[in-house]
């Protein structure tokens, strides 16, 4: 019951990671993070298989950091995304693959268009403009369907996924322990601050 | 006796009629005759084939093939799979039933209609409506729900302001009212053409708009003469690509004056 | 002995009594009232009735029924919304793009449908008959609770049978206002103000709680259920066809419309620029 969400907005990319790490029946922690910084101006979250997700997700930034410091520049959200697929799809055939579901938010540092990529464990990539991974595609891909629109600004970003996140709170019987939120601009990318003590109650 | 089974199938093999009997599952060592054994009762087969009903405004016609077969064998050219319900007393409202599946689940289901019409009409000296019947066959499927009879079933007949009525069932009895319906083995090949050139979907009107502005076309009742060329053109066409299908087309066309019935000869290879 | 040799020396066709029985049943052409179920002469009917027509567990079984669904009902300050979707699905073939989910028990009481077509349409008949009796038995409109517990003591009667059906009972009595109740075929019975039921309930849901309050205006209460309807066709396979609206006041219920999702759709992503996802150009 891993809750992964991305949004596009017209200058930002915001990226939600649920904050429960668990085991079984157990809630191991409620401070989880599911998400790493590959560039400056690109993130990935991931869930999935305990132990791949986060062998995967290092070994990635590694690589792309690595990239950077070689080549002194970044390479860009869809190279990225590329790359991704590639390492995953390569692993996907040999003896023990990563299971892992990521989604990749950025901004290209060139054009400033912000981009979200969706890929799942069979490596499969696709760009949209809004996903999400697990049990929050069945409640918030419709709520995203009918309030996104590629040109909104970040408020109204934060608004949605606010929506998004009062759902899951709503019907799944999981509790997910909150959101990490994450976003990307053309300069960087910060942590964005996501209270949700209010109760929330179904009709 | 022995020389009756001489050239008896391979169990198991592509000519056996009880072909899709789930295997016997059966777990290794001691223990296997204790109660492994799955589901060992299996009263159905398929007798293959399709049928196909459609609506116009002062009559209805059922059609379906003559074909027969049990997996890969044809058991004969000529079973119909028509009934008429009833009786054919001259006040009588024609009603006819097409069952499609496994023919003696058919057989057996058009038995008790046809009685249960019957009763109706000596218990209250009246005939039994479409409508009724309809319902009734509805029951008489459910009736079977935990133990369903194998058919695809459809009625046919002329509703009380004479409209043509075609009634069209799942094996539990769930029904519905409809223009037009295909059932059985080909129905995935004849329900699109239906859809298509009897509610003219995805249809348009030619030059009405651009792109999503564009009219749909609009249903209307089709004349007599256009749809029996319709249920020939997609029996023809079902032939063509279902093994299942052909040899003969027998089609009941059920109007005020009764039930006529047409024989049509179908490609028998 | 002359009793023991009877007992014994029955003629052969007398051991088909349950066959005349069911001849006589036949014969009377009123369907019977005591619900006689042919049942399949095997130990286990209900695994032997799965292993036959679950197309989940078993994609090949020879029998498939029709399944597959979004439904929704509401109340709220105008009464009850209640939509449905219209598709009818057997395994991947779409059995029916237009089917009534929305079975009129009478004129003040609606059931939905999801899951067994057969079983739905059934028991909801049977529960119409049933209601029809108290009336003339009680002289009075029977309660929304009570028609609603008869469905459920109903399928809890048959629990573990095969029996597959959530539905809604919504409706309107003078005693209890608005009332809407959930039943499946489990035998879980809950009264509520909101409830969706079918394959693609959580996209319903989704459109639904986020805009939900219970002071919504008439129009505003349509448009959120058909809204909702039409995401869950969207996002659904096993939904889709038409969105079947209607609302129950306290002099009944009004139906409205039966409309085609396609033209909904475009209309509403061209109109009002929803459903970016969808896009024709390709990067």
């Amino acid at each position: 019951m891993e809750v992964l969400l991305g949004i596009t907005g017209a200058d930002f990319t915001i990226v939600a990671a649920s904050k429960a790490a668990m085991r079984g029946a157990t809630i191991l922690k409620s401070s989880d993070n599911k998400t790493r910084d590959l560039n400056k101006h690109t993130l990935m979250a991931y869930s999935g298989e305990a132990g791949d997700t986060v062998q995967f997700a290092e070994f990635i930034q590694a690589n792309v950091q690595l990239y950077s410091m070689r080549n002194e520049t970044h390479l860009s959200p869809s190279a990225v995304a590329s790359f991704v697929r590639g390492e995953l799809a390569e692993s996907l055939r040999s003896r023990k693959p990563y299971m892992v579901n990521l989604l990749l938010g950025g901004v290209d540092p060139i054009t400033e268009k912000p981009s979200l990529y969706w890929c799942d464990y069979l490596a499969a990539l696709s760009k949209v403009p809004y996903a999400a991974h697990g049990y929050a595609q069945y409640y918030c891909l419709s709520i995203l369907d009918k309030h996104h629109h590629p040109d909104i600004n970040f408020e109204q970003g934060m608004k949605i996924l606010r929506m998004c996140s009062d759902e899951l709170r709503r019907r799944l019987p999981i509790d997910f322990k909150g959101l990490i939120v994450k976003v990307v601009t053309k300069d960087g990318i910060r942590e964005e601050e996501f209270v949700d003590d209010k109760m929330i109650t179904s009709a | 006796m022995g020389s009756i089974f001489q050239g008896a199938p391979i169990p198991e093999g592509p000519g056996y009629s009880f072909r899709e009997t789930p295997a016997v599952r059966q777990a290794p060592g001691p223990s296997s005759a204790a109660g492994e054994r799955q589901h060992g009762f299996y009263p159905y087969t398929d007798n293959g084939g399709s049928t196909l009903g459609i609506s116009g405004a002062d009559f209805a016609i059922l059609a379906g093939d003559t074909r027969s077969t049990s997996g890969y064998n044809i058991n004969t050219r000529y079973a119909p799979k028509l009934y008429k319900i009833g009786g054919d007393a001259p006040d009588t409202p024609p009603i006819a039933l097409s069952v499609v599946g496994f023919a003696a689940d058919g057989a057996a289901l058009a038995e008790r209609l046809d009685t249960i019409v019957k009763m109706y009409r000596y218990q209250h000296g009246k005939p039994m409506g479409v409508a009724a019947c309809a319902q009734r066959l509805s029951h008489l499927l459910y009736m079977k729900r935990f133990f369903p009879f194998y058919v695809a079933a459809i009625l046919a007949g002329l509703d009380e302001s004479g409209r043509g009525a075609l009634y069209s069932y799942d094996p539990v009895g769930s029904y519905e009212r409809e223009q037009c319906r295909a059932g059985g083995a080909a129905a995935s090949l004849i329900m699109p053409f239906l859809d298509n050139q009897v509610n003219f979907k995805n249809q348009n009107v030619p030059g009405s708009g651009q792109g999503h502005a564009l009219e749909p076309r609009k249903p209307y009742d089709l004349p007599r003469g256009t749809v029996e060329e319709l249920v020939q053109d997609a029996f023809t066409s079902a032939v063509e690509r279902h093994i299942e299908v052909g040899d003969g087309l027998q089609m009941m066309i059920i109007t005020r004056d009764g039930i006529e019935e047409v024989y049509r000869d179908l490609k028998k290879d | 002995m002359d009793a023991l040799v009877a007992q014994y020396s029955r003629p052969a066709f007398a051991d088909e009594a349950a066959v005349s029985d069911d001849q006589l049943e036949l014969a009377q052409s009123m369907p019977p009232l005591s619900l006689k179920f042919a049942l399949p002469p095997v130990a286990q009917p209900s695994s032997w009735l799965r292993s036959m027509t679950d197309d989940y567990s078993n994609p090949n079984c020879p029998i498939k029924i029709a399944h597959g669904t979004t439904t929704l009902a509401f109340r709220f300050q105008g009464g009850i919304i209640v939509a449905t979707d219209s598709r009818a699905t057997a395994g991947n073939w779409i059995a029916s793009q237009t089917v009534k989910k929305v079975i009129e028990i009478n004129k003040c009481l609606l059931g939905t449908m999801a899951g067994g077509a057969a079983d739905c349409q059934y028991w909801l008949a049977y529960l119409g008959m049933q209601c029809r009796l108290h009336e003339l038995r009680h002289k009075r409109r029977i309660s929304v609770a009570a028609a609603s517990k008869i469905l459920a003591n109903l399928v809890y009667s048959y629990k573990g049978m095969g029996l597959s059906m959530g539905t809604m009972c919504a409706g309107v009595t003078p005693q209890e206002g608005p009332a809407l109740y959930y039943i499946d075929s489990d035998g879980t019975r809950l009264a509520g103000n909101l409830f969706c039921v079918g394959s693609g309930q959580t996209f319903a849901y989704g459109v639904l709680d986020a805009e939900y309050r219970y002071d919504l205006t008439d129009q505003e209460a349509l448009e959120l259920g058909s809204r909702s309807i039409l995401a869950a066709t969207h996002r659904d396979a096993f939904s889709g066809g038409f969105i079947n609206l209607y609302h129950v006041k306290e002099d009944g219920w009004v139906k409205h419309g039966f409309n085609d999702t396609n033209p909904i759709f475009w209309r509403t992503k061209l109109e009002k620029g929803e459903f970016s996802n969808v896009t024709a150009d390709i990067e």
